[in-house]
């Protein structure tokens, strides 16, 4: 046979192979896009989705903010709720019915008309599971997560149309962050005409999002970029760029060259020899995202030894922090004192922190009878897991052990090696912790969520919505009335503290924000003197610039705006 | 031979079938579910339990034995793979459980992209690979020799991350010749025939956007093809070396044929069947295997899509489709292997 006739079967088999990946018909060709004012950004993933009701991911909200508006939004730089496109919210004597006035003559970017009744579609979307356009395929879960729950669980129990202009929420029990969860992206208003003519396919790739905000959507090419132009009509005035690009450049390094290389004008999540090059480099500048995260290391108590005050506090003082936060956090991060980081209202600064001082460690460790420390611990309760089989039964005996997170979070940079630090603070103070590997971030989650992380732990929080509650709630609260009883959550290592709990209860329903805060100091103290937690760092993450890029706002909570980017040509 | 292909397509369903199954199971053995990986820190046991029951993710794996034994036949099969395996033999991929979007929409974006990659990156190391491999044999322990083996054992062990960041680093932020990542971009649109888009571009006559396609492809196909090209030029040199110690290679010299003539028509003929079988286990992994390129790249392919987010985020009808549609694709190519052997070497018979 031929050279000529092999390289024929070559050539069809390559043929085929392309034909293989299925073909389909787009659009037809567009000309060029204009350029000039165009703001590329460089992120490490795509969005899931540009329905912000349907999706949990910051990546969505990145895009959604800039294209939707909620009746709410957080002031530049702050967690502040102020109006955006209600122009204000005022609530009744009780705090159980709010009513909002809407800014008139607003558009959605479809043409039609911003008023009561799309605010009505919106939240009924949202609320009701037999809702046409509540998709079964579709998990509205902030909705649920912020309002208590659907149908009649929901904490908004109707949403009814004053005039044209004003709506009124009626709730079922008083609630105080309702301004703060008002602002959130997720509740950010769609068009009811874009939803009704799409459907399921509303957010999607095809579709994009259809709001009132000052850019619209205008293509995406899945897994490379987004693209948003200058809503020419904006109530606001129109923004000061013609478009911005989100661009999908998943490895840390490579964005960060792509920026060097001028393809981007802006990047978020770099490693650290990348930032320091950044801030030495003329043509670069960094910004910082203040800091509305928590990272914790977390106690079982099913276990016996942890369930002692005097070993919790051995730990506490053992785990150097300031250390951990220069080694790994370098100047971006602070050392946590509370739960709650400095910038949310009810931050307790009169706490005394727990000093460093593994000597102290060792002589409390000894008081609660380990004078030769610790290295085995003692399962307290049987701990099942989700199919209810016992995993840990009462009595063993198990290693003394320091789970560590198997992904880099915002809160925990380099959480391996941030684990072998506490580990070697530990062993100083006569802990000797095995580090602990429990398997990928699912199984990682999983395995916290039923209780199964049987030692130390590390996790942490990002705030949604800047509100104490959205930071204490979810972990020490979730009671029903002053009275109930805390239950121990497998979740939070099974720690319950009923005075938490309650006064956690009495700030949620209290509409008065100087008396909230006052709990909430009153809660920090409370944790702290049990030592519930140890409250590690908070992470202010930097954003890197072009120097040609000025106005950006990083936002400590909500979409970024990019309404006052400007860019130099 | 139409018989032996024919029964060759036949034996792909017990194969497909095989490959559900395995995958199936194989992803669910994993512990850590996508309703857990979805939430995040804000997973609670209530909305955990919800979101497995509204994916399905609730019901048994193969079947329910219990609705068996209250003789309810319906939901004994109601169970997750024949659901799965209902849906595949409908055509329907499913939709993935994060985006809630169908899966085959993504695929036809995302898999031509990694089909012009990998072809790309094949051609590139046959071109350079097949060439360098005879000539090593010919000047067998010539410094050209010694010197493109010791090139080619460090392209087998050079890391795609490290020569793909050290590429960006020359090529785009030194020289500035390049683009750092991306397909093609954001100012061209190519009507989509075939996906591909250096292919798309030529058939539309969309010279500028052709040039920047190549552009944008020129460094990950590069990275991409070190490894193969690496593993062709030492197959190549290996075989060609058994193949010129045989005696009609004497004759043939002997002949006074020109050298050409002798290494590429006599010699290289028949040193190709071990060629060509590493040529298709290449091509298989390079469609498999470019999750590390088209990460650094920042290449729209089915790689880093399909395989680690899908699998880090448990998106168990991503994972499965995307590995299923590569098991296809393998066993097209060994078929097609299987049959230039027949065409390579006369000796060789299909019935």
């Amino acid at each position: 046979m031929s050279t000529r006739r092999f390289m024929t079967i070559i050539l069809v088999s390559m043929l085929a192979v392309a034909v293989l990946s299925v073909s389909c018909r787009g659009p037809a060709p567009k000309p060029a896009a204009p350029t000039g004012g165009t703001f590329i950004f460089g992120r490490g993933a795509d969005s899931v989705q540009l329905d912000p009701a349907i999706v949990t991911d910051g990546e969505s909200f990145r895009v959604t903010g800039q294209c939707l508006e909620p009746l709410y939004q957080y002031e530049p730089g702050s967690t502040k709720p102020i109006p955006a496109l209600a122009t204000e919210c005022t609530p009744n004597a009780t705090s159980t019915e709010w009513t909002c006035k809407l800014r008139q003559g607003v558009k959605f970017h479809d043409g039609t008309d911003f008023n009561a009744d799309a605010v009505i579609f919106n939240f009924e979307r949202w609320r009701f599971t037999n809702n046409p356009y509540h998709f079964a395929s579709q998990v509205f879960e902030y909705y649920e997560y912020m309002w208590g729950g659907f149908d009649d669980a929901s904490i908004i129990t109707a949403v009814q149309k004053v005039d044209d202009y004003t709506v009124k929420f009626v709730l079922s029990a008083p609630l105080a962050p309702f301004l703060a969860n008002l602002a959130m992206d997720m509740f950010a208003i769609s068009s009811p005409a874009a939803i009704q003519k799409h459907g399921e396919n509303y957010g999607t790739p095809a579709v994009g999002c259809v709001g009132t905000g000052p850019f619209r959507f205008k293509e995406w090419v899945e897994g490379d970029h987004i693209t948003v132009v200058a809503n020419e009509d904006y109530w606001g005035g129109r923004p000061s760029i013609d478009q911005i690009i989100w661009r999908v450049i998943p490895d840390d390094s490579a964005r960060f060259l792509a920026l060097k290389a001028g393809d981007i004008h802006a990047l978020e999540q770099a490693v650290v020899e990348d930032l320091a090059a950044a801030e030495s480099d003329p043509n670069m500048y960094v910004l910082t995202r203040p800091a509305l995260n928590t990272a914790y290391l977390a106690f079982n108590f099913r276990i016996k030894e942890f369930q002692d005050i005097r070993v919790r506090k051995a730990v506490a003082h053992a785990i150097n922090r300031k250390a951990l936060v220069e080694n790994f956090y370098g100047k971006y991060g602070e050392v946590a004192t509370n739960f709650l980081p400095p910038l949310v209202w009810g931050h307790n600064k009169d706490i005394k922190d727990w000093e460093y001082n593994p000597e102290l460690s060792k002589q409390l460790l000894a008081e609660a009878g380990f004078p030769n420390g610790l290295s085995e611990v003692t399962i307290a309760e049987d701990i099942l897991d989700a199919e209810g089989n016992v995993v840990y039964k009462a009595g063993d005996k198990i290693p003394l052990k320091l789970y560590y997170m198997p992904v880099t979070r915002f809160y925990y940079p380099s959480p391996k090696e941030i684990g072998e630090a506490m580990a070697a603070d530990l062993a100083k103070a006569g802990m000797n912790a095995q580090l602990e590997l429990a398997g990928d971030w699912p199984t990682y989650l999983g395995l916290r969520r039923d209780g199964l992380l049987v030692g130390l732990y590390m996790l942490g929080w990002g705030g949604d919505n800047g509100d104490p509650d959205n930071f204490h709630n979810y972990f020490f609260g979730g009671l029903s009335s002053e009275d109930e009883v805390k239950q121990p959550d497998p979740r939070e290592g099974f720690y319950a503290n009923q005075e938490v709990a309650r006064l956690l209860y009495l700030a949620a329903v209290n509409p008065n924000q100087a008396e909230r805060e006052k709990l909430y100091k009153q809660v920090e103290q409370l944790l702290h003197d049990d030592v519930a937690r140890i409250w590690i760092a908070h992470n202010n993450t930097p954003l890197i610039f072009s120097k040609k890029v000025s106005g950006y706002v990083p936002q400590p909570v909500g979409a970024d705006y990019y309404k006052w980017v400007k860019i130099e040509q | 031979m139409a018989r032996y292909i024919l029964r060759r397509l036949l034996s792909l369903i017990p194969t497909v079938l095989g490959v559900t199954i395995v995958i199936f199971l194989l992803l669910r053995l994993i512990p850590g579910d996508p309703a857990v990986a979805m939430l995040g820190e804000h997973a609670a046991k209530e909305n955990v339990e919800r979101i497995r029951e509204q994916l399905g993710l609730n019901r048994p794996l193969f079947l329910d034995r219990e609705a068996l034994r209250q003789g309810d036949l319906r939901r004994f099969l109601d169970s997750q793979y024949i659901r799965y395996l209902g849906r595949l033999l409908r055509g329907d991929l499913g939709s993935s459980i994060h985006r809630r979007i169908p899966i085959a929409e993504e695929l036809k974006q995302r898999f031509p992209a990694t089909v012009e990659l990998a072809l790309v990156s094949m051609a590139i190391a046959i071109l350079v690979g097949l060439p360098v491999g005879v000539l090593s044999a010919a000047r067998h322990n010539s410094v050209l020799d010694h010197v493109s083996m010791v090139l080619s054992l460090i392209g087998v062990s050079m890391p795609i991350f490290w020569l793909g960041l050290m590429e960006i680093m020359l090529f785009a932020v030194f020289l500035g010749w390049f683009p750092v990542g991306g397909r093609l971009d954001h100012t061209f649109t190519v009507p989509t025939l075939t996906g591909l888009i250096l292919l798309d571009s030529l058939l539309t006559g969309h010279w500028a956007a052709l040039a920047d396609g190549l552009k944008h492809l020129a460094m990950p196909a590069l990275a991409l093809a070190t490894i193969p090209m690496a593993i062709i030029a030492r197959m190549t040199r290996a075989s060609m070396l058994d193949v010129l110690q045989a005696d009609y290679i004497r004759t043939a010299h002997a002949k006074g044929l020109r050298e050409q003539v002798v290494l590429y028509r006599h010699a290289l003929k028949n040193a190709f069947l071990p060629i060509v079988t590493i040529i298709g286990i290449q091509m298989g992994n390079l469609l498999a295997g470019a999750v590390l390129t088209e990460t650094i790249f920042a290449w729209p392919g089915i790689g880093k899509w399909g395989m680690y987010d899908a699998i880090v985020g448990r998106d168990y009808p991503v994972v499965q489709s995307v590995t299923l549609l590569i098991a296809l694709v393998i066993v097209f190519i060994n078929l097609v292997v299987d049959i230039s052997y027949a065409f390579l070497d006369p000796r060789i018979h299909y019935e």
